[in-house]
């Protein structure tokens, strides 16, 4: 129960918005136009990326670990392949990975939190049971453990980290599910008649939906790290292009000790700036989402006075 | 000096875009020494800021001008740094929700002494004592100290906080909504304790509330907000007998009074008797299962279900109105949950129409559902945001199928529209819940609830979250509905003014049971048990004249999980004798009825 | 729920959560696609005495259950069984690395603590403020940053003034006084502690922030400024202790990415760790190794968890009621 009172009287003149209006109102702060701009100009690079490349990246074009110069923007790799042409085809492959692993990680996480917070009882009882354990367990060892036994591929480094990244959103999404489901309007609902299907799909899922896409987007994030981990460990596909890759063959092919920072940093780069990309804007919905940061007690400026000009007993 | 004088005082909020909004406008109050004086208002009125503005406790959002002196300094010039020194030594305040007010992970004992210590006014031991002596001057046991808040009751809880605001010994206590979310008798105890206290310390009072009855009961003078502005300030008894300002008039006529006004049963309950029974409920028991953990089972810790009804047998015909009163878990809640098959009962039948849908599967009564509807307490809360008011009243069409197209539904939308006084219903059928007023979003659910054309209708405590000056109106359509005779209400309520004003009959609930049931008339003016007679004796009035301490029980309604032996109600009854501990009584007429009593009033008390 | 229900409820559930991953690692070996038979038909330089022995290690003429079982005997008996690649004991091998790991990891992830949480604590308190953009901002590039890339990028920064690689001085032959060996140990933890604080230090930051901001909206706040007490006693006495409950929470949920920090660090810094040992298993196909760092990691994360939990219990009263 929130019982701050300053609060309640400016309520009253400030429109009490819907939580999509609340995402209306994400998308014209700063930090989130920020995050959501470099997400679809990745995305856009993702999805022209053979017309971006200048260079085919199974060939050499230059001599091995070229500095940057102006017909290579971004300097060469250890086989004499135009870094640009690798990250902006890497990024294809990257994202690629960390959408799809996403996808499957949202499915399960997504699934479990509606049921187990719809349903409650014993099925919550034990998918929260299991959500715990997958939980504790630190990803990226299991990560490790299965790709080894599986072999490298891509698509087993899409299924475990999809497999393994799903437990926060069920966790969040379950407790959302389980808040709207106490509210009255779906008290409401009920006890007019309304079945289970039609109060999940008309009034549960429009509810939880922000915070999935919030929970999506932070998961992205996470899902291109792991990726990054994965190959770096030469458990991804050693053959394809991505960002991962790219950074795991500056390591082992002594792009440090050469000091050819380039071969590193535009694909470090790359990766940072997606997974920025994916805090801002994920961070910045599920800020709007929390009433609770709405309120500061304590701020560093503290109330103004106002001098009385034009006003006190003579103005009125 | 004036103790406390607030001159010219204007609060600004800033708001998104450019915008401000002026939430105080030029308001002027003071206080002296022992005086007692109650800021009136609805929610948005200002007056919560204003009592915040006396501390320098704005948010950051805001700006104010003005000036407030304590004792002829202005503190004002000084900003927020200004009245820190002056915080809890002169002005304390009480905050509503003494839940979240303390911080639950310290102890009571060490938040009434943090303001000693940072003022210097007392540390060490000689805090301790008074922590000891402040906690015992409030009624709780000075050992209570080293507990944390969430160990409190809520009463418990309100009292320490205002043990708190006493800690430096201020000269003037500010009390926002302090009796807000308690129970009627709680509340009592609350208000009796904040009387005593202030004339025993001499302290000056600012009674902040929405209540006109508690300041009556409580304050010598009041001062009416309205928009930001004091609208009226005056001795009490001068502006319930004369007040100038149509609003405050218009607030005095919206408080119900216990005895003012006609009777709500006069007449209809003898219509009532010979239409037939809509709903009949025979011995209704329904109890909640506690968690059995398998830690608790490997510890053998028996298993404790909370029986939150036992034996309820109550019935609604068409046309009337029933009030089921009680304190927050008595189990009236409870009961029309059953009613309306949401919780799985534990015995007993309830006959809608003759049929007993406590044996009816989920499925089978999937269609039975529209005709019992419920109308809930919170309207803010019922709605769903994201829908129009058409879509919210259409939606239980939608879900029994009736209404082949959409033109034939958007006729039964607007029928139903009409009927809860949403008119013309063009006007909202556009609209979401945000841009409707609480007493219009509430009259969306009566529409919403009205389109099946229900035979009963549930109102669990439909006017409680709305604004005093709009309760009237809401409550006034539920009374027509029913009078129009194809529909009988149950409501329920903590409040036996409005129990008295609109129902025919009324059941009183405690601890799951019914003590007593009977007219309205009956109950409220020849009332049998003692629980009923305590509960009228602390109904606050609106007029000041009524000023009368009641019975205040002592304690709270005890635990469901731990009811008293023989009659449920002795441990708290001003009047049990032994035998009350030990025989349960039943209902039953009194033995000695009055003349002209009907038969129908009966009680469950040993002695009446 | 009472205190000692709590307790016992967590306590409970690491043993149970153990038991899991034990299961896990188990099936995983034997069940999925890509099973030890075939896995140890791809062991490089395996000679057929090497496979038999092998097929005797693994019992895998046995049916699964009673492989299951032999395999939680030997594990109670702390068997682990024998790497691949030394022939030494996998039990060994872990411990040595084990123990190389802990002062490296210990000291980052303590760095990342304390500075994150005063970071965190001064952008709530200055919320808005051009330190707090500052602050937050650049706690997001850190967040951001892939644990090799900020490793990589120390090396080149730092190549020649700290020590790459390793955890000693290879050229320090013979006894060395403790002091200089300690001073030496310290020079080689700097890169590889440095790299762990700072991807770590960034998402604790965020972390303590919004635990702080959401404290600070609370009505205990109003109340605490109400008592006329400072700004400063407020953030100490209420916000920061407030604060804790959900950055432990919090903390305790991140072990998992402290854990894949010190992995790839631990490969970067050739730092011979628990890391390293995954890493240089994974290489190998050295399996009884690979499920034998998962063990241990495991363990240990969960045990860390439970430190967690019953911080979490010294902190918050209301888990006793």
């Amino acid at each position: 129960m929130s019982t701050s009172v300053a609060k309640v009287d400016v309520a009253e003149v400030e429109v009490q918005e819907g939580l999509w209006a609340a995402i209306r109102g994400v998308l014209r702060e700063r930090t989130a136009m920020v995050g959501l701009t470099i997400l679809t100009l990745f995305v856009l690079m993702a999805i022209f990326a053979p017309l971006l490349s200048p260079y085919d990246v199974h060939q050499a074009s230059c001599t091995v670990f070229e500095p940057p110069s102006r017909q290579h923007w971004l300097g060469c790799d250890d086989g004499g392949v135009d870094m640009l042409s690798l990250v902006i085809t890497g990024g294809r492959i990257s994202m690629i990975v960390g959408f799809a692993a996403t996808l499957v990680a949202m499915t399960i996480g997504g699934g479990v939190g509606l049921v187990s917070g719809y349903f409650g009882g014993w099925v919550d009882t034990v998918l929260m049971r299991i959500t715990d354990y997958f939980l504790v367990i630190p990803d990226l060892v299991l990560m490790i453990v299965i790709s080894a036994v599986w072999g490298p591929s891509l698509s087993h480094v899409v299924i475990v980290i999809g497999i393994l990244l799903w437990t926060g959103t069920a966790r969040v999404i379950r407790a959302q599910v389980k808040s709207v489901r106490e509210r009255v309007y779906v008290k409401r609902a009920q006890a007019i008649g309304a079945g289970n299907w039609r109060i999940i799909v008309r009034h549960v899922l429009p509810q939880v939906g922000p915070l999935l896409i919030a929970n999506t987007v932070l998961t992205i994030a996470v899902a291109i790290f792991d990726e990054t981990a994965l190959a770096f460990l030469g458990l991804s596909d050693p053959t394809a292009t991505t960002w991962g890759t790219v950074m795991e063959h500056a390591f082992d092919r002594t792009a440090v000790s050469a000091g050819a920072w380039w071969a590193i940093v535009p694909a470090g780069v790359a990766v940072a700036l997606v997974i920025m990309g994916c805090y801002l804007f994920g961070q910045s919905i599920e800020d709007a989402l929390n009433p609770r940061l709405k309120v500061a007690h304590l701020s560093p400026r503290s109330w103004r006075l106002r001098s009385l000009v034009g006003r006190g007993p003579d103005a009125l | 000096m004036t103790l406390l004088d607030v001159r010219d005082l204007n609060v600004w909020f800033d708001l998104s875009g450019d915008r401000e909004f002026h939430a105080v406008k030029d308001v002027g109050l003071s206080l002296e020494p022992g005086q007692r004086l109650g800021l009136v208002g609805e929610s948005g009125s200002g007056k919560t800021t204003t009592a915040l503005a006396v501390m320098g406790l704005l948010p950051s959002s805001a700006s104010a001008s003005g000036q407030v002196a304590i004792r002829g300094k202005d503190l004002m010039p000084g900003g927020e740094d200004g009245f820190r020194a002056h915080r809890w030594t002169d002005v304390a305040m009480v905050f509503q929700g003494a839940m979240n007010a303390f911080n639950p992970v310290r102890t009571v004992g060490w938040q009434i002494a943090e303001p000693m210590q940072a003022h210097g006014t007392a540390s060490g031991a000689a805090a301790r004592t008074r922590v000891g002596e402040l906690l015992e001057l409030v009624g709780i046991p000075a050992a209570a100290a080293g507990r944390y808040p969430h160990e409190f009751s809520g009463g418990m809880r309100q009292r320490a906080a205002i043990a708190m605001a006493l800690a430096c010994d201020p000269k003037i206590l500010l009390a926002d909504e302090p009796t807000t979310a308690l129970d009627v008798m709680v509340q009592a105890q609350i208000l009796e304790l904040l009387t005593r206290l202030c004339s025993e310390l001499d302290l000056a009072l600012l009674l902040v509330t929405h209540d006109l009855a508690v300041v009556a009961q409580t304050c010598d003078e009041v001062a009416v907000m309205y928009g930001g502005e004091v609208v009226e300030r005056g001795p009490i008894d001068q502006l319930f007998h004369s007040a100038a300002h149509p609003y405050t008039r218009a607030l005095f006529a919206a408080t119900p009074d216990l005895y003012g006004g006609p009777a709500g049963g006069s007449g209809a309950s003898a219509e009532a008797a010979d239409s037939s029974t809509l709903l009949a409920v025979q011995g209704l028991s329904t109890s909640y299962q506690s968690r059995h953990t398998l830690t608790d089972r490997i510890a053998r810790r028996p298993r404790r279900d909370v029986q939150a009804i036992d034996g309820v047998s109550l019935s609604v015909a068409k046309g009337e109105m029933l009030a089921i009163v009680g304190e927050s878990g008595c189990g009236k809640t409870t009961t029309a949950q059953s009613i309306l098959g949401m919780v799985p009962t534990s015995g007993g039948s309830v006959l809608i129409n003759g049929v007993d849908v406590t044996q009816l599967s989920a499925r089978q009564m999937r269609p039975l559902r529209r005709h019992v509807q419920m109308i809930y307490q919170d309207p803010y809360e019922s709605l769903d945001v994201r829908f129009k008011v058409r879509q919210t009243v259409e939606e239980p069409l939608l879900v029994h199928g009736i209404g082949a197209t959409r033109a034939e539904r958007a006729a039964l939308v607007r029928t139903a529209m009409e009927r809860a006084e949403l008119t013309p219903p063009e006007a909202f059928l556009e609209r979401y819940p945000h841009q409707l007023s609480g007493g219009q979003r509430q009259r969306v659910a009566i529409a919403a609830s009205l389109v099946l054309e229900p035979e009963l209708l549930l109102a669990d405590e439909p006017v409680s979250m709305l604004d005093v000056s709009v309760r009237a109106g809401v409550l006034a359509l539920l009374d027509r509905l029913r009078r129009g005779g194809t529909m009988g209400v149950v409501m329920i309520t903590h409040d036996l003014s409005t129990a008295a004003h609109f129902a025919d009959r009324i059941a009183v609930m405690y601890l799951g049971r019914i003590v007593e049931q009977g007219t309205a008339h009956d109950v409220i003016h020849r009332p049998q048990h003692p629980y009923t007679k305590a509960l009228l004796s602390i109904v606050p009035r609106p007029d000041p004249r009524e000023r009368s301490l009641g019975t205040i029980l002592r304690g709270e309604t005890p635990d469901p999980r731990n009811i008293p032996s023989g009659c449920r109600f002795h441990p708290r009854c001003p009047v049990a004798e032994d035998r009350c501990r030990t025989t349960d009584p039943v209902l039953a007429p009194p033995k000695h009825p009055e003349p002209g009593t009907v038969p129908a009033h009966v009680s469950a008390c040993l002695l009446a | 729920m009472r205190g000692s229900d709590y307790l016992v409820k967590r306590i409970a559930f690491a043993v149970m959560t153990i038991f899991v991953a034990v299961t896990i690692n188990f099936f995983l070996f034997r069940v999925l696609p890509g099973d030890a038979v075939s896995n140890v038909a791809r062991v490089p330089s395996a000679t057929p005495e090497l496979r038999h022995a092998l097929r005797v290690q693994f019992g895998l003429d046995k049916s699964i259950w009673q492989q299951y079982l032999i395999y939680l005997g030997q594990l109670a008996r702390g068997n682990l069984g024998i790497s691949f690649s030394n022939q030494q004991p996998v039990v060994d091998n872990l411990r040595t690395a084990f123990a190389n790991t802990l002062p490296m990891v210990a000291v980052g992830t303590l760095i990342a603590i304390v500075v994150g949480i005063l970071t965190g604590v001064l952008s709530a308190v200055r919320r808005h403020t051009v330190s707090d953009h500052l602050s937050t901002n650049l706690a997001i590039a850190f967040y951001a940053f892939p644990t090799q890339f900020l490793g990589m990028m120390l090396l080149i920064l730092f190549a020649g003034v700290l020590p790459s690689a390793g955890m000693s001085d290879p050229f320090a032959l013979g006894d060395v006084p403790l002091g200089e060996h300690l001073a030496d140990l310290a020079r080689h933890m700097v890169l590889p502690a440095a790299t762990l604080a700072l991807t770590l230090y960034g998402e604790n930051t965020l972390i303590v922030r919004s635990a702080m901001l959401e404290t600070l909206g609370e009505d205990h706040v109003l109340t605490a400024r109400a008592k006329g007490l400072s700004r400063r006693a407020i953030v100490r006495k209420h916000a920061l202790r407030n604060a804790m409950l959900p950055t432990v929470t919090m903390i305790g949920l991140s072990l998992g990415s402290i854990v894949s920090g010190a992995i790839l660090i631990e490969v970067i810094f050739s730092w011979p760790g628990i890391g390293s040992a995954l890493y240089q298993a994974v290489l190998h196909r050295d399996y009884p190794m690979l499920q034998g760092g998962f063990l241990v990691i495991t363990v240990a994360v969960i045990l860390l968890n439970l430190v967690a939990d019953l911080a979490y219990f010294r902190l918050d009263p209301r888990i006793t009621s």
